[in-house]
């Protein structure tokens, strides 16, 4: 028999601790209860239109379902998300599905095509005091392992996927000298991975920053220069789509592209070298891309330029570019401030208040939806 | 011997609860001689080092910019000078980009950002924060004939908004709560402000309180109504403890706001002269 008076201090604690599991399961039930609410579809003019919705930080379900909500609203039917293999593999073979699994649940339930981008290491795949940016060629396999269970489990529900980002640049290549031709060889080992799990899934390689780094640069490799490399190292038979970042920074929309000068047009001379080398059939997706209105950044233009700008692009993309399949604008929203020109990149703001731009984009790609 | 034990175990509660308030209470600190618990490296630094290493972005006029020969001056910059004098310090301006500040500071290279930097909550944990001395948040503007006197003055009025900004965003929320007040937008502000004092086609307008002391200071027969409808505060920003520098900041502050120090930089950094040697 358990002398209660002589272990009152222990109960006590004992029913403290089990009133506050008890509080936290509870509230972890609520936090989950989000309705997935009927499929829906997107009612848009542009079929090409699309941003980026950067939920990886995202931790409240109800504001994923929101952010898919708004995006549908706005008469976009592309997203690209970020899913970072570092979250989802944190231990090498034992992989953590919930939070993208809520991610694509929500975007399909809201007829959104998902664009994956795939990257981000985790510490397991690479040496101590590197960035999670970094990889070496040794665990390419390790990476190409990951993306084919990523493809493999949301077939059907995702159909393309970004082979790293901005490799051109350093601070993307975890620090390392950027190299097209060990990006090629990162594409080499990886595509035909994916291919053999799940071959209807497009692979877009490239994502390379626009920059205008001269040669040598420690910081990265022209855009142009880079994605030839990547053809002469024989990048050609192991991406399907091209996939560009086009920001405009202060020209507009029809500002016409030169080798010296980053603008959205840019996109016709990577175009040009895709051409070039015997590979014009394959498209191009825009996956990330747009003007910032900051009032301070050197490289921003003012709010109703923004806007300007925008529609115009989205129009660009229908009206003369054929080969391109998506314009992915950066970025729908933060899930907190930034507190810097980043923000003045957003749609909506993180309490979900649509800026001026959200509406102008919604009355232009909804002028004839219900 | 049990009450001796619960004696013992309620005696060290309090001193554990004693000796908590005394770290939380910087004065009870000072009266018992105790604020050794909190030095301050960062002020340490300044004082042998006899300057105050200030970070900011060049880049944002009239708060901080480079004239022609390519030294930064602005509102913040003499603000810098004018707080470091008072501590008998002088103050060294490092130029570094908006986004790195943070990071400059974190790392050591600079000892506070004074650069129209806006209070952000999320960084309470890594710096200290100043109390705001500008507000750059978004205003009502009116004529000075104008009898709008406050938000709800504005229902059945026009009002202008720069296209897609910040005041357009506003507008439209408040026509969304119900104000029934008409927005003209037009593509830049000093269109919109034409409107109002000039062609008198709005009776009001939404504005960033930085173009509208810009306004003002050049002459223009307009003022604000309201309190701000956003508000944007600009802060002095430091390391985590850099308690003791924080303190003397407070002082000098609230000195330059009794002794009307602040509102001088204002008349000076949003008068047009001040700008005339500016490089483009």
């Amino acid at each position: 028999m358990v002398d209660f008076r002589k272990h009152w201090l222990l109960w006590v604690a004992f029913a403290i601790f089990l009133t506050f599991a008890t509080g936290l399961f509870w509230m972890q039930q609520r936090a989950a209860r989000v309705a997935i609410g009927p499929p829906q579809t997107v009612q848009t003019v542009n079929p090409k239109a699309g941003v980026h919705t950067r939920l990886t930080d995202e931790v409240e379900e109800w504001k994923i379902k929101r952010t898919f909500e708004m995006v549908r609203e706005m008469g976009a039917p592309w997203i690209v998300e970020y899913f970072p293999w570092a979250y989802i593999e944190s231990e090498r073979g034992r992989y953590h599905w919930a939070h993208a699994d809520m991610v694509v649940r929500h975007a399909r339930q809201q007829g959104l095509r998902i664009i994956a981008r795939l990257g981000f290491v985790p510490e397991w795949a690479r040496p101590k005091d590197t960035t999670p940016l970094y990889l070496d060629e040794e665990h390419f396999v390790d990476f190409g392992n990951f993306a084919a269970k990523f493809v493999e489990r949301y077939r059907g529900d995702i159909e393309h996927v970004i082979l790293w980002n901005e490799p051109n640049l350093a601070l993307e290549w975890g620090y390392a000298a950027p190299d097209a031709v060990k990006y090629t060889q990162l594409l080499r080992t990886v595509y035909p991975m994916i291919k053999a799990v799940a071959p209807e899934v497009q692979v877009l390689g490239g994502a390379l920053a626009p920059t205008l780094a001269p040669p040598g640069s420690e910081f990265g490799v022209n855009d142009l220069f880079f994605l030839q490399a990547m053809y002469d190292a024989g990048a050609r038979d192991y991406f399907d789509i091209l996939a560009v970042h086009a920001y405009g920074w202060h020209f507009d929309p029809d500002s016409p592209p030169h080798p010296e000068v980053v603008n959205f047009r840019r996109t016709e001379l990577l175009r040009a070298i895709m051409v070039e080398n015997g590979d014009g059939e394959k498209p191009v997706m825009i996956t990330e891309g747009g003007w910032n209105d900051h009032p301070r950044w050197t490289r921003a233009v003012r709010p109703g330029e923004r806007i300007a700008y925008t529609l115009r692009a989205y129009e660009i993309a229908q009206e003369e570019w054929p080969w391109l399949e998506a314009l992915c604008f950066w970025v729908f929203r933060f899930p907190w401030d930034q507190n810097s020109y980043q923000d003045y990149f957003t749609f909506v703001r993180t309490d979900f208040e649509p800026k001026p731009i959200y509406r102008e984009v919604q009355q232009y790609l909804r002028a004839f939806a219900p | 011997m049990q009450r001796g034990r619960i004696l013992f175990v309620v005696a060290g509660v309090v001193l554990a609860l004693a000796l908590g308030g005394v770290w939380l209470n910087q004065g009870v600190q000072e009266a018992l001689l105790f604020s050794f618990w909190r030095s301050d490296g960062t002020w340490e630094a300044i004082q042998q080092r006899g300057a105050w290493r200030v970070g900011l972005d060049p880049s944002f006029p009239p708060f901080e910019m480079l004239d022609a020969s390519g030294a930064p001056i602005g509102y913040d910059v003499e603000l810098a000078h004018a707080l470091a004098a008072s501590w008998g310090v002088r103050a060294d301006i490092v130029a570094v980009g908006f986004d790195s500040l943070p990071d400059a500071l974190k790392a050591g290279k600079i000892d506070s950002i004074v650069s129209a930097y806006p209070y952000d909550e999320r960084l309470t944990q890594d710096f200290l924060f100043s109390t705001p001395y500008f507000d750059a948040g978004l205003r009502i503007a009116v004529h000075n004939r104008s009898t709008i006197n406050e938000l709800s003055d504005l229902s059945g009025t026009r009002v202008g908004v720069e296209w897609g900004g910040l005041g357009d965003m506003v507008g439209r929320r408040l026509q969304r709560d119900g104000l029934e007040l008409t927005l003209h937008p037009f593509e830049t502000p000093e269109e919109m402000i034409a409107a109002l004092v000039e062609a008198h086609s709005v009776e009001a307008i939404l504005i960033d309180n930085v173009m509208l002391r810009k306004a003002q200071a050049a002459g223009l027969p307009l003022r604000a109504v309201n309190a701000p409808l956003e508000s944007i505060p600009y802060v002095i920003v430091m390391p985590r403890r850099a308690y003791e520098l924080q303190r003397q900041l407070e002082n000098s502050l609230h000195q330059f706001k009794t002794d009307g120090k602040l509102d001088e930089l204002e008349r000076r950094w949003f008068a047009d002269h001040a700008t005339e040697d500016v490089a483009p």
